[in-house]
């Protein structure tokens, strides 16, 4: 029989052990799983045909994130690196996903040369600290639907405006304690989404068992 | 059917009209579940596993987290 050639032998599966029966978990491709898990929460475990925990991971750490921002009124997840505001938190929403990447882009566009938030004011917009520039139309936008805020907070310096107050103070202030139980709900969902990208790409950590601490006890 | 509609319905509006009146700590609660959760995921596959451990979690978790607010809530009041 003709031994095969290089070539034509099958890339080695990369498997993990189930820790509850010792079975082979095929991880497929880890490197893409852990990416896919990380993008979307449990992605990468259905890549890999993990099917029960994709779904689980999925629902869990998406629930906590959604259910964050609706607590939080939409305004606890940002992206903003400005002496005096500057949003550690975020470092652990990122962990959450491409779900929250939009607060970058609009942190971006509103510090960049637009001076406005590319999807409007509401949606993970950064707060306006005092004296930061604006779009005339933004602070416009801003004045007609936030409840906090009307014209008279912004000086005019055409072709931009200024913002004279701080936004998030006002946004704690109408919050209260939400906002600060949105962000905790936010933070802990992107914490456990590095402890699911783990798990996409190498398996279950696993416990051990009662027979491995008796076997570790004898042998020592 | 309708009474999966009325309570998916029902509860968040009935959630949020109760929700100031919850005191904030037991916001903390689901995240214990959460936390629970993801933890005997990450460290089990079979769903009857992930199930127990699950509880096992937030058993310790609950357990920590009370003794560490029962101590604080000691302190606050003797001092």
């Amino acid at each position: 029989m003709a031994l095969p050639r290089d070539n034509q032998r099958p890339a080695p599966r990369i498997v993990a052990v189930s820790p509850d029966d010792g079975s082979a978990i095929d991880l497929r491709n880890p490197a893409l799983a852990a990416i896919l898990s990380w993008a979307v929460p449990g992605l990468g475990q259905l890549y890999q045909g993990r099917v029960f925990k994709g779904r689980l991971f999925m629902g869990a750490i998406l629930g906590a994130f959604l259910a964050g921002m609706w607590l939080g009124g939409g305004k606890v997840v940002y992206a903003s690196w400005k002496p005096g505001d500057t949003r550690w938190a975020f470092v652990c929403q990122a962990g959450a996903g491409l779900v929250a990447m939009p607060a970058v882009v609009q942190s971006l566009a509103l510090h960049g040369a637009t001076k406005q938030p590319l999807f409007g004011s509401r949606f993970m917009a950064p707060p306006l600290m005092a004296g930061q520039y604006v779009s005339r139309a933004y602070a416009d936008r801003l004045a007609a639907s936030d409840p906090d805020i009307d014209a008279d907070d912004f000086f005019d310096r055409p072709p931009l405006k200024q913002f004279r107050g701080e936004q998030v103070s006002l946004w704690q202030r109408r919050l209260g304690r939400w906002f600060d139980i949105g962000t905790l709900y936010t933070m802990l969902a992107g914490m456990l989404n590095v402890l699911v990208v783990y798990d996409a790409w190498a398996g279950p950590l696993g416990t051990p068992t009662d027979e491995d601490r008796k076997a570790r006890s004898k042998s020592t | 059917m309708f009474s999966v509609l009325t309570s998916t319905l029902v509860c968040p509006v009935l959630f949020a009209a109760l929700a100031d009146q919850v005191p904030g700590i037991f916001f903390g609660l689901p995240l214990v579940a959460l936390a629970s959760l993801v933890f005997a995921a990450t460290h089990h596959e079979d769903p009857a596993e992930i199930r127990f451990a699950t509880i096992h979690w937030a058993v310790w978790l609950g357990g920590i987290l009370g003794i560490v607010l029962a101590a604080v809530l000691l302190l606050g009041w003797f001092a």
